[in-house]
């Protein structure tokens, strides 16, 4: 496992920083010892400020979150009479509730299914690209190559309404592979951009002794690249996961039957059609929201990493 | 046997890349160039009409001042997202104790599907029974309380604030990363010479993540111009038009109006405007070539 | 290691695609085959009726399964906005089409029929003995050249003013009849503090329908149908002076608030949790107020007569919707026997306990029904002249430019001549 994490070097400095940070912490202790009264109470009124800062900026970031999930418990009159008061118990009916009539467990099967599909196409298409991209010299390959960056700046709503009307004359719309083909179309640049960047800081030679061995193209693909980028491919992974997990718009676009709504789409005709029926709402976004936090709080190194190496290049 | 294979296995292992890019994003923008040269519903027959739809895009009040709006909320959220996350990176570097926890805390909201937070503020922000007014009234600042999304002059801020909120996290770890790699002789040294917290968060701090901020500010330009689901969750466009956005105003006209012909026009121009900015900013960041070395 | 990554890699990536392939299978179309072992499946299409009625369809659609071996019934409902918007246009040219929908009667079926997704059932209605079970007025607005498209299901006033009863009480008001009494009211109520009027305008169609009506009371049913189908202009002297009453009453501090901001539904929820005294809504809100707050007492007053107004100051609006079969259907027989299971007085009284309005000759039980719901289906069909809502009678880009100048009005954003010059330039590419 610690292989795995090393071979990664954004995991690593994340290890790094996290070291870093203790040993910060212990050079201010030593510091404070030190120091003289006065500069240590001067100190000590800072990390006061500091703390009630944070914890003011804290309450910006989770009062929200937690009002939702409070609010989930209560009785719509309670929620309009009095939006602060604590629930008085922690019922569950309403989650339950709202998961059975929600239709919850259809919209959730079907992001994972459409989700998973699209992280295994984007990082199998974007893992043989890349190769070819970085490691095969062939004709066009620079032209080729410039148009995935060109698709990099593409906004959706700059192809989605050809797109869409391809997709009805194909009778693409209305199934899983509706949503999964656009969601693989629209990843490849950036996890081919990615990986073909990681693999180009890979030394020629291993390949070429690789290639003296005798090895094909498709060996070296299965063997060495492969196995190499296994580390990027999770953060290609975690990012692409994510964007298909909360896509909206062409959800919306392509898809109108019920059983195979994700779950962006799902909450969309959920929300209209229990608008005023708020302890069913909360109770719907709460669903939503804790498990994707009690994920992030398990994985939250590699979600990190994914996401902001992602959007960055 | 193996001659013939190496010439072309590359195009084989590019091929079911290019196939799909080709088919869901390459063949469409063509399209919806095509399109935008005609008056068509989707169903009925196409008319060819020339520059039509382009011109009656200029003229047509709401759409440009979309663009307007598209701008203020991407001024905005470069304060509230960019800038904030730097201001919050620094103070998660500060080598306090517990900075580890804040800084997993404020990338929470980064994980939410952004349906999820948009009903979440659209209540927030509800006159009736919303967090911001029943606190105002609580500290007795009754007369503060608004219709935050219903008044034309707080809708738009309103949603720049949720933006901020969702991202100020996210772009506090990019920073958080880049300062991370300062070496640590620099700061001790800066201890030394009695520096205090602020003046290195200035001095030294920013300055050296400079490529990373600029970075950042591109992102939140480029993908500001790409927002949909907030705005089309909390107003759709309302009131008055007020946040009616670029991409908001699109999905109306086509899937509303079934103007397909006009709306691809006024995709092509958008598409136009943001290739225009993405290469002015490529331009810009080529002077210090060293983007970013993750 | 390796090995086992690239395996779990491949092990998803098969999962995936079978588990994909399988449920797509099972979910497409039964009706393409011709063997007898496939049920074929009656697709049906609606916005959404609310939960009560959603349960009368479904058990309707477990009958006619009952009775008709072979076809499966299968509803999709999508939320109302989306429905009337791209929800309808999008599931009639995709590969599931429905084989029956909701339609509104009107401009909006002549659209339908124009873009070939009607079917004639002019000859099944007579044939299968549909046509005699409704009153002749009911297929108003569904003969297209002497061939009818649509079966009625409902009529809806779409606009009266509905009252708190008890708030009129305490204050000793009465509804009013004339404009000049109606503002009286909204003075003592406000002076009472509480909000006279509660509209959620955030969708436009609310005020917009409304304010339609009192625009058609002040320029004449002929003036306001004329304008929206552009024969005429909206910025004449007639339609200021229409939106003077309604910016009189935004000025006043008549209205809620948030008007531009709430949705429909949440002013509903305002009005029957109390806090406002009048909520002008169409007949749907009996219903829901049932189911709501059962101890509410509800009453209604039409669009007050306003003075010198050139239109029929009784005029009801309101707009008859049904369903139509689809001109693709493969069943569209099986469409008319399953309208015609709809209709029948058995299916008519579940409706009926449901708090929907049904309008089929003897469907109308008026022991059962909520006294609300029949009184406005009297007003309804007693209506010396029906006024259509702009975004159910009329093309849909000038039924939002209009709604739109009427949120600025309502909302007290833009003055009425401000408002009616926009719409005329909003407008003007679609002449």
């Amino acid at each position: 496992m610690t292989q795995v994490l090393c071979g990664d070097p954004d995991t690593c400095t994340l290890y790094e920083s996290e070291v870093y940070r203790l040993t910060t912490t212990v050079l201010d202790l030593k510091k404070d010892a030190y120091s003289g009264g006065e500069a240590a109470s001067r100190r000590t009124f800072s990390h006061i400020l500091y703390y009630l800062f944070m914890i003011f900026i804290s309450c910006f970031y989770f009062y929200p979150i937690l009002w939702l999930i409070l609010s989930s418990f209560r009785e719509n009159r309670e929620i309009f009479s009095a939006p602060f008061a604590l629930p008085e118990q922690i019922n569950l009916q309403n989650w339950s509730k709202a998961w059975t009539v929600g239709n919850m467990s259809t919209y959730a099967g079907n992001s994972v299914i459409v989700t998973s599909a699209t992280v295994a196409g984007i990082l199998l298409f974007a893992s043989l690209a890349a190769f070819a991209f970085s490691k095969l010299r062939f004709r066009g390959s620079s032209f080729l190559m410039l148009m995935f960056v060109f698709g990099l700046f593409m906004p959706l709503q700059s192809f989605f309404i050809a797109q869409s009307y391809i997709f009805e004359q194909l009778n693409l719309k209305d199934s899983y592979m509706g949503l999964i083909l656009p969601y693989i179309g629209t990843g490849l640049p950036l996890a081919i951009f990615l990986l073909k960047a990681y693999l180009d800081s890979i030394p020629k030679e291993l390949l070429e002794a690789a290639r003296i061995d005798g090895c094909g193209n498709w060996r070296m693909y299965s063997r060495i690249i492969l196995p190499l980028l296994i580390p990027n491919m999770a953060t290609v992974g975690i990012f692409s996961a994510l964007n298909a997990w909360n896509e909206l718009l062409l959800a919306m676009l392509y898809i109108q039957n019920d059983a195979l709504k994700t779950i962006p789409v799902g909450l969309l005709a959920f929300s209209s059609r229990y608008m005023t029926d708020y302890k069913l709402l909360f109770s719907a976004l709460s669903i939503i929201t804790l498990p994707m936090i009690v994920v992030y709080l398990f994985f939250h190194r590699y979600i990190v990493a994914g996401l902001t190496e992602g959007a960055l290049k | 046997m193996s001659g013939r294979s190496n010439k072309f296995s590359p195009y084989l292992f590019i091929s079911p890349a290019l196939l799909l890019f080709g088919f869901v994003v390459l063949v469409p923008v063509l399209m919806t160039f095509v399109f935008s040269f005609y008056d068509w519903n989707g169903i009925g027959t196409m008319k060819f009409t020339g520059f039509d739809n382009y011109i009656r895009a200029f003229q047509d009040r709401v759409y440009m001042n979309s663009y307007g709006h598209t701008l203020i909320y991407i001024v905005a959220t470069v304060f509230v997202e960019v800038i904030a996350g730097l201001g919050l990176a620094g103070l998660i570097t500060m080598g306090r104790k517990g900075s580890g926890l804040f800084r997993l805390a404020f990338f929470v909201p980064v994980m939410l599907p952004m349906i999820v937070v948009s009903y979440l503020w659209k209540f927030v922000y509800n006159s009736d029974f919303g967090l911001i007014n029943i606190l105002l009234e609580k500290i007795g600042l009754e007369s503060w309380t608004r219709v935050w999304l219903g008044n034309p002059d707080t809708a738009l801020y309103a949603i720049c604030i949720v933006s901020g909120w969702v991202y100020a996290g996210f772009y506090m770890t990019i920073f958080y990363s880049g300062i991370q790699r300062i070496s640590r002789e620099v700061y001790e040294s800066a201890y030394l010479d009695g520096a205090g917290e602020g003046q290195i968060f200035f001095k030294i701090k920013v300055p050296m993540i400079r490529n990373l901020v600029e970075t950042g500010i591109m992102l939140c330009v480029l993908t500001g111009f790409q927002s949909f689901d907030l705005f089309y969750v909390m107003t759709n466009g309302g009131p008055y038009n007020s946040t009616e956005i670029v991409t908001t105003y699109l999905v109306k006209v086509v899937f509303t109006h079934m103007s397909i012909g006009y709306g691809s026009a006024l995709a092509v121009i958008m598409t136009i405007v943001i290739a225009v900015i993405g290469l002015v900013a490529g331009r810009l960041n080529k002077k210090d070539s060293s983007v970013l070395e993750y | 290691m390796n090995k086992r990554m690239i395996a779990l890699i491949s092990t998803m990536l098969v999962t995936a695609l079978t588990g994909c392939s399988s449920a797509a299978s099972n979910n497409s179309p039964a009706n393409n085959g011709g063997s007898d072992a496939k049920p074929e499946t009656l697709r049906i299409a609606m916005g959404s009726p609310g939960e009560g009625l959603i349960k009368v369809w479904e058990t309707i659609g477990k009958e006619f399964e009952a009775q008709h071996q072979g076809i499966k019934v299968e509803f999709s409902y999508q939320d109302d906005d989306t429905y009337q918007t791209i929800g309808l246009p999008n599931l009639l040219s995709g590969k599931n089409a429905p084989d029956l929908y909701f339609e509104w009667a009107g401009q909006r079926l002549q659209t339908r029929v124009t873009d070939g997704y009607a079917a004639d059932i002019t000859e099944q209605l007579q044939s299968s003995g549909l046509k005699d079970m409704f009153a002749e007025g009911t297929f108003n607005g569904m003969v297209i050249d002497g061939k009818t498209y649509m079966i009625p299901t409902a009529g809806d006033v779409t606009n009266v003013i509905f009252y708190n009863k008890a708030v009129f009480n305490d204050l000793g008001l009465q509804p009013p009849a004339t404009w000049e009494e109606f503002l009286k009211v909204c003075e003592t109520i406000k002076q009472a503090g509480i909000t006279p009027l509660v509209i959620g305008n955030s969708d436009l169609w609310t005020a917009g329908n409304w304010v339609a009506h009192i625009i058609s009371r002040v320029v004449g049913e002929d003036a306001y149908s004329e304008a929206m189908q552009l024969k005429q202009p909206f910025n004449s002297p007639d339609f200021v002076k229409a939106y003077g009453y309604v910016q009189e009453l935004w000025d006043k501090g008549y209205i809620n608030e948030n008007v531009t901001a709430a949705s429909d539904s949440e002013a509903d929820m305002l009005f029957l949790n109390g806090s406002g005294a009048m909520h002008p809504i169409g007949s749907w809100l009996a219903p829901t107020a049932v189911e709501e707050t059962p101890e509410l007492e509800l009453g209604y007053f039409n669009t007050p007569a306003i003075p010198d107004g050139k239109g029929n100051q009784d005029s009801v609006i309101g707009v008859l919707n049904g369903m139509v079969v689809n001109k693709n259907s493969k069943l569209i027989d099986e469409a008319i026997e399953f309208m015609k299971l709809y209709s029948s007085p058995e299916s008519s009284k579940k409706l009926s306990d449901a708090g929907a309005v049904p309008i089929t000759k003897d469907g109308i039980d008026k022991e059962t029904m909520l006294p609300l719901s029949l009184e406005l289906n009297d007003l309804m069909e007693n209506a010396p002249a029906l006024v259509s809502p702009p975004d159910t009678g009329y093309s849909i880009e000038v039924a939002n430019a209009l709604n739109m100048a009427t949120s600025e009005v309502i909302g007290g954003a833009k003055s009425p001549e401000e408002a009616l010059a926009e719409l005329e330039t909003t407008i003007a590419p679609l002449k």
